[in-house]
């Protein structure tokens, strides 16, 4: 069995999570699995011929569903409907055209962002639908909420796996840097960049008292890679470090400053929000399943990124 | 722009089921206004699964209002078996329906949702405020799924598009025109097609489950006639529940010993306790309904029932069954 041709197709292949799945296979070879990864030039995923016709070229045998319309806080707010419509466009023809081509296993992406607002903390996979998500971007967490209603539905009635992945803060190559839409991490990366480059302080927003867990993307290519070979259940898995790894946004802006070299004084703007203090994620159940999974240790991952934007400045998103 | 004399065209989608006829019925007895050409589209009209059929629907019709009723349901042992289904299609059926209305510039359009697409786990009575607040029952949470994403969607197009999408939640709707099928059916008409078998065949009337759990019922004409005022009176987007009150819940058992009455069946009630129940309670808050409209009177339920069951006997060949 271990010899069977695996045909791994990626949709959304090109961005942060399937570069770290790129880097992780590319560490780590299976001589019977071939990777795919799709990018939006491949295929138009709201069109369900042109999905089809991407499955017929390729005949893939599992699936890694990472394409979704995405963006920061101001984007998701201006575009609920056209978040939602679209994303669920996508999803259902990601699975419908899988399940036509006899595609067993699907490994989709969800967010630690569709959780419901009003909830306790930690956070884990048995929470997900127990409550609105905020209202910022209810469009793309219904969206990607479906997926989890969806993957029940078909393996229920197809006797497929379809499953579903919750990682937490990613950060690492290939992210989108741009200050506006881009997450907190690659935003901190962006930003000491220039500071060392025009020899400025930094400008940290809040306190940096608030606390995240941050997952590098080569981390997360492992572990997508370990759910796609071993991983069975219908319920999603958080893809974290723990509770203990938590650091507050000054460490993190701690170590992306060490990452650059960079010496200059940190200013922090209080009059801007920090928002939650916390918002934990419980990783138990992947502790469950890999007691042992050694994560890189975030300086170094921090490091490894701020190398990276460096030496790719011209071209990273920004 | 608004003019009284400017013809409304308003297009009833799944206008032949059984609340498009409660609608028909109050429509042609009293709701209709000058003005108004009532349309009750049927799937013979369009295929609203097909995003080309619904256009070509829309465009043969012309609609400036709509009431969206069309979808996949069936009873508790339907959407058991084909939840996915039951999800896909539906969520097909309005997303269809709704860009379509949108992309033709129709600012009202009324949906259909219901009380089983509630949180599973709740506290009662529920209110209009709860629909997200868990996850569905279990045993049709496709169907469940697949309407709660009207509300996403009537959201997401008055915030971007300044429409007035809203929707409804009926309780357990009977009339005329229902589906008695004994499989695909809900309870109401199952227990009238029951007793219209079991009195034919002179056999006790056998109720599947243990006859405990409590509903809400409500009339299809009752609804018809509220349905109508939503469309021309309610502004909100949030959903309205149009029920009954909680002081008139029934019992399955109940319900069973009504519809023998208004049938005059007197061989008895068997419990079949091997049959799922379903869900015990769905108590409903009409709290809502009755601010806007406190003087409202519902048909007695025992005179509902008995029209519902004269209509059964006398239509038994065209009946769905």
């Amino acid at each position: 069995m271990a010899c069977t041709k695996k045909v791994i197709l990626l949709t959304g292949g090109t961005g942060l999570v399937g570069q770290g799945i790129k880097s992780a296979a590319e560490q780590n070879p299976q001589p019977n699995e071939e990777f795919i990864f799709l990018s939006s030039k491949d295929a138009d995923l709201t069109s369900r011929e042109a999905t089809k016709s991407i499955f017929e070229k390729h005949r893939p045998t599992h699936v890694i569903h990472l394409a979704a319309k995405v963006g920061g806080l101001y984007g998701n707010m201006r575009a609920n409907l056209q978040f939602f419509r679209i994303n669920m466009s996508i999803n259902d023809n990601v699975l419908s055209v899988s399940q036509e081509y006899g595609v067993k296993k699907v490994v989709s992406c969800l967010s630690t962002c569709i959780f419901p607002d009003k909830t306790s903390y930690p956070i884990d996979e048995t929470m997900i639908h127990n409550g609105a998500p905020h209202t910022s971007n209810y469009g793309y967490s219904y969206a990607k909420r479906m997926i989890d209603v969806l993957n029940k539905g078909y393996n229920q009635q197809h006797g497929t796996n379809y499953t579903a992945v919750v990682p937490t803060n990613v950060f690492g190559p290939h992210d989108n840097f741009n200050l506006e839409e881009g997450h907190v991490m690659p935003g901190l990366i962006h930003k000491v960049y220039k500071c060392k480059e025009n020899n400025t302080p930094l400008t940290v927003w809040g306190t940096g008292s608030a606390r995240r867990q941050f997952i590098y993307s080569l981390d997360l290519g492992r572990l997508f890679l370990w759910v796609l070979r071993e991983y069975q259940e219908t319920e999603p898995i958080i893809l974290s470090v723990g509770e203990e790894d938590e650091i507050s946004i000054k460490t993190a802006a701690e170590l992306v400053a060490k990452g650059f070299d960079y010496e200059g004084e940190f200013v922090y703007d209080t009059t801007r929000s920090d928002g939650q203090y916390k918002k934990t994620a419980s990783n138990s159940k992947l502790r469950k399943y890999l007691p042992e999974f050694k994560f890189t240790p975030i300086d170094e991952a921090i490091r490894a990124t701020c190398q990276w934007f460096s030496e790719h400045y011209k071209k990273a998103r920004i | 722009m608004e003019n009284g004399y400017q013809e409304k065209v308003i297009l009833v989608t799944g206008g032949s089921g059984l609340v498009g006829n409660g609608i028909k019925y109050a429509v042609e007895n009293g709701e209709q206004r000058k003005g108004e050409k009532w349309i009750y589209a049927t799937s013979k009209d369009g295929d609203l699964t097909d995003l080309e059929s619904t256009r070509a629907m829309f465009a043969m019709f012309q609609p400036t209002h709509v009431i969206h009723l069309a979808a996949k349901v069936g009873g508790l042992f339907g959407n058991l078996k084909a939840n996915l289904e039951f999800l896909r299609k539906n969520i097909i059926i309005n997303d269809n329906v709704l860009r379509t209305a949108h992309e033709n510039n129709v600012q009202h359009v009324v949906s259909c949702l219901s009380t089983c697409i509630f949180p599973d786990k709740t506290t009662y009575p529920i209110n209009e405020t709860m629909v997200h607040n868990g996850p569905p029952h279990d045993s049709n949470y496709g169907y469940s799924y697949a309407k709660r994403m009207i509300d996403i969607m009537n959201r997401g197009y008055n915030q971007e598009h300044g429409r007035n999408y809203t929707s409804v939640i009926p309780t357990n709707v009977f009339g005329p025109e229902d589906n008695f099928n004994l499989e695909e059916g809900h309870v109401l008409p199952g227990l009238i097609h029951k007793v219209y078998q079991a009195k034919k065949e002179g056999k006790p009337l056998t109720v599947w489950g243990t006859g405990k759990p409590l509903r809400q019922f409500i009339y299809s004409r009752d609804l018809g006639r509220l349905i109508v005022w939503v469309l021309r009176e309610y502004k909100e987007t949030e959903p309205i529940i149009l029920s009954v009150g909680e002081e008139d819940e029934t019992s399955i058992k109940e319900a069973a010993e009504k519809v023998a009455e208004a049938m005059d069946f007197k061989n008895g009630l068997i419990f079949d306790t091997t049959k799922s129940d379903g869900q015990y309670k769905k108590t409903a808050d009409n709290a809502k309904l009755r601010r806007y409209l406190p003087d409202f009177k519902f048909t007695p339920i025992g005179e509902a029932l008995k029209e519902t069951c004269d209509w059964f006997v006398a239509n038994y060949e065209t009946a769905r069954k």
